[in-house]
């Protein structure tokens, strides 16, 4: 196969805007699955991917093409992760691609996320073939839809092919666009071998697969590689491709892309963005951009049931094999007694692995409020970092705390612009640009403190804008903050699970409206419960939930013995589930009301 | 551990009967629905009652075995909807069946509503010795919330008819904590209870399940019930104006006069055994649980050809036996005695509860005396906090 007749390109669209659909009809098309092997979004494998809509785990398919001019092409089809926690996995990629179809739904138009990840695609020097999607449904606006595609992304719209992929409409025009349009990929297959990794995943049965795109050289089988920033030698048991099937190849070329198996024994050994070469003959330099993908977010795991500890361990290290990005370490809190700090990506990025846990685990988890990692200077002039608030230094060792800032993108239509300038006010930004666009877009960028944003920014946000606002952000530095701890007391133990880091400014309201929150979430006691917000010694806020007066079954006769016992098992198994602080027992859902408090 | 050897499941201290069965029977009409019972009822066809009544006897005879009776209990439904004749054919049939004790309880439901003097006459010589009457409330504006067909006026005029035809074993079912019921109210109508001076009286907090339709019609209305501190007092005030009059509250939500404990009732509590007849009854004997068909006219088809009408069965495990125990003991005042539920199941009740009952007692909610573990009156209000750590 000469790299002439390839084309590598992948699909910058926002959630729902129909990639999945659009890759499926491509399948169809080649042939490359029959009509009863086709499932429904085959590019979308796990279900968990499936449910939320959203494609987490990057993939590759190789289409076998015929086109109008009767050549014959391999198209590569790079499945790009659809998430902003995943913006590092979407770069590399693009970098795997010379072309980019920017699919946008005729009656949504542009979001943030897809002008976030077409600037990549543009800082990646791709050829990007715009495509309105969605145009047969009644809603269609396919000229507004060019127009902001002009206006925000700064493309030519006259190109831009009309779509339905749920109908098939123009997806054959769309392949003949990236024949005609997307460079093929150039390299040296002379040149020492340079394959980029933009994807790898852990496999019971192989070990991890690793999917690579050739850019200079070849690899072939038996041949003994080097992963060049994990300095690791492999030898390489096989590389083949995806059509969408594995399929073993004898080599992969320049410009190919396909998987290579070499015995790596797990996913943090074969990261996304590093660079393979022959170990016999390697590589002056790597491909530019690799970067240690660093966890953002932190939050505390930890078993319903003490006794789950060592399986939940377990189960930890089962994701790790498969996440590089997931970090965690044991940790121990006087409340929840012995769990895990683990770090993530993102939200995102958190949810999917609780989700995991509790599914295909099986595991019974609380989860502590989500905070980032803080940088503590003291008085003795150390600095590091901190990944919880129960690490941060008494108030009079410390000389400054500086946290994480983000540059949020915000796209909202124009008569939403009020209320989210309000919202990112309060959140503590500091404005960067207000646009106004085409068709009454708005483009608001700003810079925010991450951890407001971690707390419940984007759910506010949408609730604000009725879901038309979209938000894209990347981490853009750090800022010094005059940051404390809040702590939550309950009958005068401080709570450790439910300190959090907040704001001086904000501690007051945020204390007092965590003290109310607490107040219905936990259940009325044997006793009287006080529920107490502090700063150091001093308490900002207190609440109390009366004990409990009442809680009857008041008939209980031979036909109910049966059922008004399930109601008490109910009772127990609620109880259980409850975690025991001091003599007070606080439901799981308390640990995480930190985020959903409303400080006005 | 094996399932206790029958020998072994004693009464303790079951005064009243010692190993005698119960018999429910149950009665699915009525001739009207209230809004607040989920009970296994439907309104009256005259048809179906004349069928129905003809399967109960089928259904109780076939199930005879000769075994003590001491007590049998019409409920329902509106049990008052029999005719006399009818009751008397169901006492006939458990009388051919069983050995029913010469100083049996029988016990019948009854609407202030369908308690004219001559039928209740007619039900004495037919057999009921003792009325348990449903007057709910003495305010004519919360029976009319509760949807019932009666004033607080006829069912004084009822209870003056059951003493009037010389029945002297009633009891008046009441509830406490009505939508839009104040504290005052409440002590109104349970003064109001006193007055009659019932043998028996049940008291109870009205519970409204998911879907009753009261719950909906109050919610629209804007009846709420009082909050939970209000609610507790009430349940406190009426059981302080029953011991004032001389009652003793010996279950949570029951109280009598002394020797006018409802013997029927007691076996639910004690670990007793029962046997149901009629559609949707259930029945527990030998450590085996088991309900019949619940809808009426699939229950009197299968009795008529023979077919069996028990639509689940179950053997209890030990440690359901256990559970039951405690938890339907502990309803009441006389709580459980320790060593006596332990031994008969072959558990030790303190190592594996101590703890918990030493944090109950600590609490106001429990005592732990004499060897027997007890509710408080402040328990029995929250006794689901209690009582759940127990099954």
């Amino acid at each position: 196969m000469h790299h002439r007749q390839i084309r590598n390109f992948s699909i910058i669209a926002h959630i729902d805007h129909g990639k999945s659909t659009l890759a499926d009809r491509f399948l169809e098309i080649t042939g490359a699955l029959r009509p009863r092997e086709m499932e429904e979004q085959v590019l979308d494998s796990m279900d968990l991917e499936r449910e939320r809509g959203i494609t987490i785990k990057a993939h590759a398919v190789r289409l076998s093409y015929t086109a109008d001019d009767g050549e014959s092409y391999v198209l590569n089809l790079i499945d790009t992760p659809g998430h902003v926690d995943f913006s590092y996995e979407v770069t590399r990629s693009l970098a795997a691609c010379e072309g980019a179809l920017l699919l946008v739904d005729a009656s949504q138009g542009v979001e943030a996320q897809t002008v976030a990840n077409a600037y990549l695609a543009v800082d990646n020097d791709l050829e990007i073939v715009p495509v309105i999607n969605k145009v047969d449904l009644p809603g269609a606006q396919p000229d507004e839809t060019a127009v902001q595609i002009e206006d925000l992304i700064g493309l030519d719209p006259s190109h831009a092919l009309l779509a339905s992929a749920k109908e098939g409409i123009g997806a054959r025009e769309i392949l003949e666009a990236v024949v005609a349009r997307v460079p093929p990929p150039a390299g040296d297959p002379e040149a020492p071998l340079r394959a980029l990794i933009f994807d790898s995943w852990y496999d019971a049965y192989r070990g991890v697969i690793v999917l690579i795109r050739v850019v200079e050289g070849a690899v072939r089988s038996r041949m003994k590689v080097r992963l060049m920033a994990a300095a690791q030698d492999y030898e390489v048991e096989q590389v083949g491709v995806f059509a969408p099937k594995p399929s073993a190849v004898a080599q992969l070329g320049v410009g190919e892309v396909g998987f290579l198996i070499a015995n790596v024994k797990n996913v943090a050994e074969a990261r996304i963005g590093d660079t393979v070469t022959e170990a016999s003959r390697p590589a002056a330099r790597p491909l530019p951009g690799f970067q240690e993908t660093k966890p953002m977010v932190f939050a505390g795991l930890y078993p319903v049931e003490s006794h789950q500890y060592s399986d939940l361990r377990e189960a930890l290290e089962k994701l790790r094999l498969n996440d590089a990005a997931f970090f965690f370490e044991p940790e121990t809190s006087a409340a929840l007694g012995f769990g895990f700090r683990c770090g993530f990506l993102g939200l995102l990025h958190m949810e999917i692995v609780q989700e995991r846990l509790e599914r295909e685990f099986d595991m019974d988890l609380v989860t502590t409020a989500p905070g980032v990692l803080y940088r503590v200077t003291t008085i003795d002039g150390d600095v590091f970092d901190i990944d919880s608030p129960a690490k941060l230094p008494d108030a009079g060792r410390i000389a400054r705390v500086e946290e994480p800032v983000i540059t949020a993108m915000i796209l909202t239509p124009a008569d939403q612009v009020g209320g989210i300038l309000k919202l990112c006010q309060e959140k503590r930004g500091v404005q960067k640009a207000l646009e106004y666009h085409a068709a009454h877009r708005v483009l608001i960028s700003y810079e925010l403190p991450f951890n407001e944003v971690v707390l419940d920014f984007y759910d506010r946000l949408k609730t604000l804008s009725r879901g038309y606002a979209s938000l894209d952000y990347h981490v853009s530095g750090y800022w010094e903050s005059p940051l404390v701890k809040l702590d939550l007391l309950v009958n005068g133990d401080p709570v450790d699970a439910l300190s959090i880091i907040v704001h001086k400014e904000m501690a007051y309201a945020r204390g007092r409206a965590l003290v109310s929150k607490m107040r219905q979430l936990i259940p009325r006691q044997m006793f009287e419960v006080a529920i107490q917000a502090a700063v150091g010694t001093r308490i900002i806020a207190r609440e109390s939930v009366k004990a409990l007066r009442k809680n009857v079954t008041a008939k209980c006769y031979g036909g109910d013995i049966t059922r008004k016992r399930k109601l008490l098992e109910r009772q127990k198994e609620g109880k259980r589930r409850m975690k025991r602080v001091g003599s007070v027992e606080i439901p799981q859902e308390a640990f995480l009301a930190v985020l959903k408090v409303d400080d006005d | 551990m094996g399932v206790p050897r029958n020998e072994r499941v004693r009464r303790d201290g079951d005064v009243e009967g010692d190993g005698a069965l119960g018999l429910y029977v149950h009665v699915p009409f009525c001739a009207a629905i209230c809004g607040y019972c989920n009970f296994n009822r439907g309104l009256l066809d005259e048809d179906l009652k004349r069928a129905y009544v003809t399967a109960l006897t089928r259904e109780i005879e076939r199930s005879g075995d000769g075994r003590r009776v001491d007590s049998i209990f019409f409920g329902g439904g509106t049990p008052s909807l029999l005719a006399v004749e009818e009751v008397a054919r169901v006492l006939d049939a458990c009388g051919r069946a069983f050995d029913v004790a010469p100083d049996v309880e029988t016990t019948l439901e009854m609407n202030p509503e369908s308690c004219s003097p001559s039928y209740v006459s007619a039900l004495l010589g037919a057999g009921i010795n003792r009325i348990s009457l449903g007057v709910q409330s003495f305010d004519d504006g919360e029976l009319a919330r509760l949807g019932r067909a009666h004033s607080a006026e006829q069912a004084r005029e009822a209870f003056a008819a059951i003493r009037g035809a010389g029945c002297g074993n009633v009891s008046l079912d009441m509830m406490l904590w009505l939508p839009a019921q104040s504290r005052a109210a409440c002590a109104a109508s349970v003064e109001a209870l006193v007055a009659l001076a019932p043998d028996h009286a049940s008291l109870y907090m009205l519970e409204l399940y998911p879907n009753a339709p009261l719950r909906e019609e109050a919610a629209r209305r804007g009846w709420s019930q009082a909050p939970d501190e209000d609610a507790a007092a009430m349940y406190l005030d009426a059981f302080a104006r029953t011991d004032a009059a001389g009652y003793e509250q010996y279950e949570i939500s029951n109280v009598a006069r002394p020797g006018r404990r409802s013997r029927h009732n007691l076996k639910y509590w004690r670990d007793g055994e029962w046997l149901g007849f009629g559609c949707g009854a259930h029945s527990t004997r030998g450590g085996v649980r088991w309900k019949n068909l619940s809808e009426t006219a699939r229950y009197v088809d299968a009795v008529e050809q023979g077919a069996r009408v028990a639509e689940t069965r179950r053997r209890l495990s030990v440690e359901e036996r256990l559970g039951d125990a405690l938890f339907t003991g502990l309803r009441l005042a006389e709580g459980i005695d320790v060593a006596v539920v332990g031994r008969r199941y072959g558990v030790d009740l303190e190592a594996r509860y101590g703890s918990d009952v030493g944090r109950f007692v600590d609490a106001g909610w429990m005592t732990d005396a004499g060897g027997r573990w007890r509710l408080t009156r402040a328990g029995m209000l929250i006794s689901n906090a209690v009582l759940s750590t127990f099954v």
